[in-house]
């Protein structure tokens, strides 16, 4: 038997190249294969075959073959995707689905046929490198050993998340180079379909990344390491600088702890809870265990498992630019965070990254509370 | 067909039932929902025409509302199509003659896991993947594990009666049911008896078995449940040939080893798709075997039948072997390894017992192949569900270059099926094992029945006296009114 397993090539990387340049052409596999749509969450909570990877793959393969036209209703389904990345983590020959909707998103800008909302994003973009806040980025000023990528989000709708990491890193001696403080990295404007905007804000951190000439780049999300990662190369085709590893912080403290340059107080009366992966953790190789274990330790027990955790963890809804453009969907997949979290008899939800707590504080229900999880780590820190 | 007015008061009527948001007629839904997984309608798509589509895609939320739906659709007399997943192979939740289609994943509930006496409560609309999941969760298991899992849903896996991997040990999905309940043409909600073996009269359960939504709609399903092994050991084989193959497969049925699993891939697919997805390159016929259970059990179970196949000269490949493709069995389907177009392909998959199925693979093979020379056909298979008695012959046949025009296409796609099926049923083969009948194998059932057909109908005709349920299917008539 000559025996080739190991080298089957899983990943078609062959293929990478003709998805960068024709990436909606993965639409043409995806049109008739239903092998991922146990996973996505969309398809999940509405029901509708329509809103699952297959529907929007085949809606996009027949706007190419004249059976359907980009209208209005036909362009609201196509936002309806969340760009969560669960169908592509779970798909057998790794097809970049969620890159080829966004690229006919693209066109769908290109033609001028966008919803309103998401061209308010891209001015807003354009001006202030965020949707949040009418204030432009603050930029990178020192060098440092370690960086820490800011974003928009934590510097604009959950200022706390920043304070508490910046706390725990400081309690273990690192003080970091702030980079992208206020600066939306990209991911938000590529998910819309605005790839020019995209580029140009991928492109102004790579420049503040370069210019912190930081060895590591801790991120506080899966989606900041995602776009850093991932989609720079995968849809923006931006070279991430190769020196410089990008680290999530919650495996950085984590190993800190292992290794004992961190401590950590055991809190006392706490409460069932529960832990939301955050959005797009399926999408990156993460450990899943750092942030387990780091609340294990403070609050004393294991978080209670939700049943859309790890590889198959559902987005909170503050993902793919659903909360400007699908409201009433973004909600929706938030009250199924606490549906789950109610049935996993969970009266506090703890998650770390700041998009996802803005998203969850908003629709809170069950009479559950939403934490953060540097702010519960920060309160055991041995002063 | 409606016209505007009663398409008009129809959608009035329906949303009063299910909410204005549970009810669609937007063009993208009704596309989306006019292909299932068979080739007819994705063919159509892929030249740009546009299949029959529903009038409404409705998404009813309980066995009531489907009740209330299946009244309002006699009282029009417009066909309703039950759809699970659209995972199926044979057209049969396609709308071909319009009308209502009812998209059933909005009931997911899964009501009850008991432990004592290990059966499963569940909706018929639960996702099997989501389902499998939750039973995981508790060491349990589901034991049909249809490579369609992440697509199908549980009432689809037993109205067209499907098979899973595990068969060979644990049945059919349909051999798994304990009670069902169904809402029938007329809207009546009945249930049937609590446990599935008595002697309380007819088994009419088993009546909806194989109906594929022409009798009513499973609403709600009672399924046994396993706890998970404590081993499962899986071991390929390479044999010279599906002679000494099946040789040795019948030998561990009828020695009752057990197994969980037989799968032999013939010489063309060990070299095709074995390679392909497996990355192994072999010459002969590379099979499968595998035990679970507890582990002393299952590996005396094993020894035994490495005895048998190396009686009848086949190579022990070993465990990795097998775990590569018990790992990866699924990967077969993940595009692009799966068949797919501009191919014109079909499984035409069918069952038989020991002393007949080595012919009916050759007597297929070659009728295949020779039949439709001219345009390259190649046919592959292995054989994958076994029986004490018999096993599945799960063959395939690809036609790589197929006329470009649609209409030809469908023309040489239906005569490629009428002589894979004919030539199953002159050589003792059933219509088919899992797939169901569907749309696509629907003008066969007179041939397969003969007088005994008349009886179906019978009962068709009593239970849907205006053919409202799915019509075109399973041999049944064109509709309401036909
Ligand atoms: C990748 C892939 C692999 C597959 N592998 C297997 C396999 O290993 N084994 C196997 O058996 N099949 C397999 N199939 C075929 C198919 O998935 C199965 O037949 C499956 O069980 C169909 O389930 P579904 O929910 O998708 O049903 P659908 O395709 O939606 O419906 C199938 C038929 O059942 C009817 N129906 C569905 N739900 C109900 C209900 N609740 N009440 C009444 N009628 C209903 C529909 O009207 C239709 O006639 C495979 C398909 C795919 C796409
Ligand atoms: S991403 Fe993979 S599994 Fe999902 S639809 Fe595409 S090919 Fe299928
Ligand atoms: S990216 Fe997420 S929402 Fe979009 S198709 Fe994939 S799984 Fe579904």
């Amino acid at each position: 038997m000559t025996k080739r397993g190991a080298s089957v090539d899983r990943s078609f990387r062959g293929e990478i190249a003709r998805y960068i340049k024709d990436p909606i052409s993965t639409t043409e596999h995806c049109r008739y294969s239903l092998m991922c749509r146990h996973v996505c969450p969309v398809g999940n909570i509405t029901h509708s075959e329509t809103l699952t990877p297959h529907g929007w793959a085949l809606v996009v393969a027949s706007v190419k073959r004249g059976l359907l036209a980009w209208d209005e209703e036909s362009v609201d389904i196509l936002y309806k995707c969340a760009d969560c990345g669960l169908c592509q983590s779970h798909c057998g020959t790794n097809q970049p689905l969620p890159t080829a909707i966004a690229a006919a998103r693209a066109e769908v800008v290109e033609q001028g046929l966008a919803p309103p909302q998401v061209l308010a994003i891209d001015k807003a973009l354009q001006k202030w490198a965020n949707p949040y806040a009418k204030r432009a980025p603050r930029k990178v000023k020192v060098k440092g050993v370690i960086g820490l990528y800011v974003g928009d989000a934590a510097q604009y709708l959950h200022p706390s998340t920043l304070e508490a990491a910046l706390k725990l890193l400081e309690a273990m001696g690192v003080n970091p180079v702030l980079v992208g403080v206020g600066c939306s990295n990209g991911f938000l404007a590529s998910s819309l379909g605005l790839a020019a905007t995209a580029t140009q804000l991928a492109t102004a951190i790579l420049g503040e990344v370069v210019k912190a000439d930081c060895g590591k780049l801790l991120v506080m999300s899966p989606g900041d390491l995602y776009a850093f990662r991932t989609l720079y190369i995968e849809r923006l085709n931006l070279t991430w600088p190769l020196e410089v590893e990008v680290v999530e912080a919650t495996s950085f403290l984590y190993n800190a702890f292992k290794n004992g340059k961190l401590s950590l107080n055991r809190q006392n009366a706490t409460p069932s809870y529960a832990y939301h992966d955050p959005c797009h953790s399926p999408r990156v190789r993460r450990e899943y265990e750092a942030p387990r274990q780091l609340l294990s330790t403070v609050l004393g027990t294991a978080p209670l498992d939700l049943f859309w955790r790890e590889q198959r963890a559902h987005p909170c809804g503050a993902v793919g630019g659903l909360e400007f453009t699908q409201p009433e969907l973004a909600t929706q997949l938030a009250e199924a965070r606490f549906a789950d979290t109610h049935r996993a008899g969970a009266s506090l939800l703890i998650t770390e990254d700041p998009l996802c707590l803005n998203q969850l504080k908003k629709h809170a229900s069950f009479g559950i509370a939403v934490k953060g999880l540097y702010e519960t780590l920060a309160e055991g820190i041995n002063e | 067909m409606l016209n505007d007015f009663q398409g008009d008061m129809l959608w009035s009527e329906i949303e009063e039932v299910v909410g204005q948001k549970n009810v669609s007629t937007l063009a993208a839904d009704r596309l989306v929902y006019s292909t299932d997984w068979s080739w007819i309608p994705q063919m159509w798509l892929d030249r740009g025409i546009q299949p029959p589509a529903a009038d409404f895609v409705v998404h009813p939320g309980s066995a009531q509302e489907i009740s209330a739906i299946l009244k309002i659709a006699n009282s029009y007399r417009i066909p309703v199509v039950p759809w699970g997943g659209g995972s199926g192979t044979q057209g049969g939740a396609i709308p071909t003659y319009g009308g209502i289609l009812l998209d059933l994943k909005r009931l997911n509930d899964i009501i009850e896991i008991n432990e004592d006496s290990l059966y499963v409560t569940a909706q018929a609309g639960v996702n099997g993947s989501q389902l499998e999941w939750a039973l995981n969760e508790k060491n349990l298991t589901l034991p049909h594990y249809p490579a369609s899992a992440n697509c199908a849903t549980l009432g689809g896996y037993l109205a067209p009666r499907g098979s899973g991997t595990i068969s060979t040990k644990y049945g059919k999905a349909e051999d798994l049911v304990m009670s069902m309940e169904v809402v029938l043409p007329d809207s009546t909600i009945i249930r049937t008896p609590p446990v599935p073996s008595h002697a309380a009269g007819p088994d009419f359960m088993r009546l909806f078995l194989g109906s594929e939504g022409t009798l009513g709609v499973i609403t709600e399903v009672t399924m046994q449940i396993e706890r998970l092994p404590e081993v499962r050991l899986l071991r390929a084989m390479l044999f010279k040939d599906i002679t000494t193959g099946l040789e040795a497969g019948r030998r561990m049925m009828v020695q009752r080893l057990n197994p969980l699993v037989i799968r032999m891939y013939d010489p063309s697919s060990t070299g095709s798709l074995v390679k392909e997805v497996l990355g192994y390159e072999l010459q002969g016929a590379y099979m499968i075997i595998g035990f679970d259970g507890w582990e002393e059990i299952a590996l005396a179970q094993e020894k035994r039948a490495l005895a048998i196949c190396k009686e009848l000269g086949a190579q022990d490949l070993g465990r990795e072997a097998g775990e590569r493709w018990w790992n990866h069995r699924y990967d077969f389907y993940y595009p692009p390894w799966g068949l797919h177009l501009p191919y014109l392909y079909g499984t035409v998959e069918t069952i038989s017992v020991f002393d007949k199925i080595e012919q009916l693979y050759h007597a297929k093979k070659e009728a295949l192949e020779k039949t439709f020379e001219d345009w390259d056909l190649s046919y592959i298979g292995h054989f994958s569900h076994w029986f004490p008695w018999g096993a599945s012959l799960y063959d395939r046949f690809i036609v790589k270059d197929p006329p470009q025009d649609p209409h030809e296409a469908l023309k040489l796609h239906n005569r490629i099926w009428a002589v894979a099926v004919r030539t199953s049923l002159k050589n003792g083969g059933m219509l088919n094992e899992h797939h169901g009948i569907g749309l696509k194998l629907s003008r066969f059932m007179r041939a397969q029945y003969g007088p005994a057909w008349q009886l179906l109908e019978t009962i068709k005709h009593a239970i849907d006296p205006h053919g409202i349920m799915n019509p075109g299917k399973v041999g049944f008539g064109r509709g309401p009114g036909d």
